[in-house]
């Protein structure tokens, strides 16, 4: 219930052009009651599109017109499915084989889309390196198999073992804003000074500041994060992360460590779009910077960020562990 | 523990003082606060709460008058049996061996309490409870554990809270365990379940943010004495603005089936003026997890060795 593991495997894509066009049909950018562009309320990502070009995307940035329909038409069908109570329904993804997982991330009944997720033109997220491939270090890409294979198989022995997000931790800054299909929305309340970011999964939680001040140079989590407007955009500096690589994270690229620097960007396009672009440099993890572009909807007013009590009931984390004990008695060790 | 009359009328002294500056209208128990300060406005003419708050007082330990006391988890004094040394053991309950070597600073400090009228009204089968979890706190209080610390809780433990507030919408980020809120003061529909913060609903009352809440599971306590309520309390809190660095906080604590009345605490909360002054992280489930699950794995992370 706590991840969203999908992203590497999805078929499914397609590449968002409206999102990066300026507004049309007269809307104007809102502002608060004290002059700043007003982003507020709750968003998500929707999109189809993958994190990672799919290898049989290789050299093509987008799809056509018609891959576009298509990949629509099998989006909507899966989600009339899923409303019409067919449970299990894999989102984008036509059988286990296709799973990097084995079959072991959350199907659709943790999802909660209840709309269909929209297709883009964009083959990948990212969009820089040219390849919409992440660029791992060796070491970074071993770490991220390693997390793969081990994955719903263990070994569990310790409560260091599962990852951050069955810990109840966090799944990570990077993609607080685009990820978690069971939590992933994100209330965006400013007030004078500061933006404010509730994510739904893990109560994770952003207060930016906004007034010029420098970041605090205590290292944390989520950093310091420091706020700028740049026209209508939002633009978030992230560093002072705290060195969490040794933890097993369900993704290898939200893991922080204390060279990770995250930009962010987030620029109102229309009344429910936003075009939502990151930008990661970390050399501990990757060999150099890359950037996604990622679209995100608003959702109706009267949409609600509920109370995600991770930590407070995690049955689970006590249920791997006695599944831990249970297998190392039958092996005997 | 319990405060007697004389507890009462002490209560009444300290409410009067903890209520704005001396020379302020006394509030009246259990009523609103009257005050002279006009809180400064909002871009949209609302008074402005915006800041980061922390309350200064010994609440979090008892919400009752208490005197200071050696340790929260107490055993009691070994019996006088003749053996020499013995006669003159302590009548004092001597901390208990777990947290005994934190010393002085494992104590708990002394303090005139913050419910006005000094009594907390429970229903006799809930006085018995309390004392059961003032005894066994240290299995208990879920505050040890980093659990989400409920309403009113999160107002007064020994960390910041900050007031973030926007026109439709106000969030109360407070930096134990992450924990968040948001107050509706747009019209919401029903919480779809119980939770361990509540479900907000706000006001303006003047110069005061009325937040009626509810929808509470029976998980939460209010400090460190044990004392509880049931999924049926609703709370309803006051933040009044009475100087540019204090404002009063007042919450109403109503739970039939835990007490025989609603009843009320106060108490001033105080501006952090530092500058630059931020909430930081305090997410303790990674400092707790030794605690709660370090003997369940097949290794023991703190001895590397196997658990039996």
């Amino acid at each position: 219930m706590k991840h969203w593991r999908l992203l590497a495997g999805f078929v499914v894509a397609a590449a968002s052009v409206s999102a990066q066009q300026p507004a049309t049909g007269g809307w104007t950018q809102p502002k608060t009651p004290w002059g700043d562009p007003d982003l507020q309320g709750v968003w998500r990502y929707e999109a189809s599109v993958p994190l990672e070009r799919p290898a049989q995307m290789e050299g093509r940035a987008q799809l056509t017109d018609e891959e576009v329909a298509q990949r629509q038409k099998v989006e909507n069908d899966q989600e009339g499915q899923r409303l019409a109570g067919a449970e299990g329904t894999a989102v984008g993804r036509g059988n286990l084989a296709q799973s990097p997982i084995r079959g072991n991330e959350y199907n659709s009944f943790w999802q909660d889309h209840g709309r269909p997720r929209q297709v883009f033109k964009q083959t990948s997220l990212v969009v820089e390196p040219e390849d919409g491939r992440i660029p791992y270090t060796p070491d970074a890409k071993k770490a991220e198999a390693r997390a793969q294979a081990r994955y719903g198989a263990g070994p569990y022995e310790s409560f260091l073992d599962p990852d951050t997000g069955e810990r109840c931790l966090t799944d990570g800054v990077t993609a607080m804003m685009w990820q978690g299909p069971n939590g992933g929305h994100n209330r965006i309340v400013q007030s004078p000074g500061y933006v404010t970011i509730l994510h739904e999964e893990y109560l994770d939680r952003r207060v930016i500041p906004v007034d010029g001040r420098k970041p605090s140079g205590i290292r944390q989590w989520f950093g310091n994060a420091v706020g700028k407007w740049e026209g209508n955009t939002f633009v978030v500096e992230t560093t002072n992360f705290i060195d969490r690589t040794n933890y097993e994270w369900a993704q290898i690229f939200t893991r922080p460590s204390e060279t990770l620097r995250l930009t962010e960007r987030y620029t109102r396009t229309g009344l429910d779009t936003m075009d939502y672009r990151i930008t990661v440099e970390d050399p501990a993890t990757f060999a150099k910077a890359w950037t996604a572009q990622i679209p995100i909807a608003r959702l109706p007013n009267d949409t609600q960020i509920y109370e995600y009590a991770c930590h407070e009931g995690n049955y689970a984390m006590t249920n791997l562990l006695a599944g831990g004990r249970a297998d190392a008695a039958k092996r005997g060790r | 523990m319990r405060a007697g009359f004389l507890g009462v009328i002490s209560m009444a002294a300290v409410v009067s003082a903890a209520a704005g500056c001396n020379s302020q209208p006394t509030a009246a128990p259990g009523g609103s606060t009257p005050t002279a300060y006009r809180a400064p406005r909002t871009a949209d003419g609302k008074p402005d709460l915006n800041g980061i708050w922390q309350a200064l007082n010994s609440a979090n330990f008892d919400l009752r008058p208490h005197a200071a006391r050696p340790a929260l988890s107490l055993m009691p004094a070994a019996g006088r049996s003749g053996v020499p040394g013995l006669v003159r053991a302590t009548t004092v309950a001597l901390p208990d061996p777990v947290v005994r070597p934190l010393g002085a600073v494992g104590g708990v400090p002394a303090g005139e309490g913050v419910v006005v009228g000094g009594e907390i009204p429970y229903q006799a089968w809930a006085a018995t409870k309390r004392e059961e979890n003032a005894r066994e706190w240290l299995k208990r209080d879920p505050e040890i554990k980093c659990f989400m610390p409920g309403i009113p809780r999160a107002t007064y433990l020994p960390y910041p809270f900050q007031i973030l507030q926007s026109t439709d919408k106000i969030v109360l980020a407070y930096e134990f365990a992450g924990a968040t809120r948001t107050i509706h003061m747009d019209k919401v529909g029903d919480s779809p379940s119980p939770t361990w913060m509540g479900w907000s609903r706000g006001h303006w009352d003047g110069d005061t943010l009325v937040v009626q809440v509810t929808d509470f599971n029976d998980e939460t306590w209010f400090d460190r004495a044990g004392d509880f309520h049931s999924d049926q309390l609703k709370v309803t809190e006051r933040y009044t603005p009475q100087s540019p660095y204090h404002l009063t906080y007042e919450a109403t604590i109503d739970d039939p089936k835990v007490f025989t009345r609603p009843w009320t605490i106060r108490m001033p909360l105080y501006r952090r003026v530092e500058p630059d002054k931020q909430l930081l992280e305090y997410k303790c489930v990674e400092f707790v997890e030794e605690l709660m699950y370090g003997h369940l794995g097949v290794v023991d992370p703190a001895t590397g060795q196997r658990n039996k």
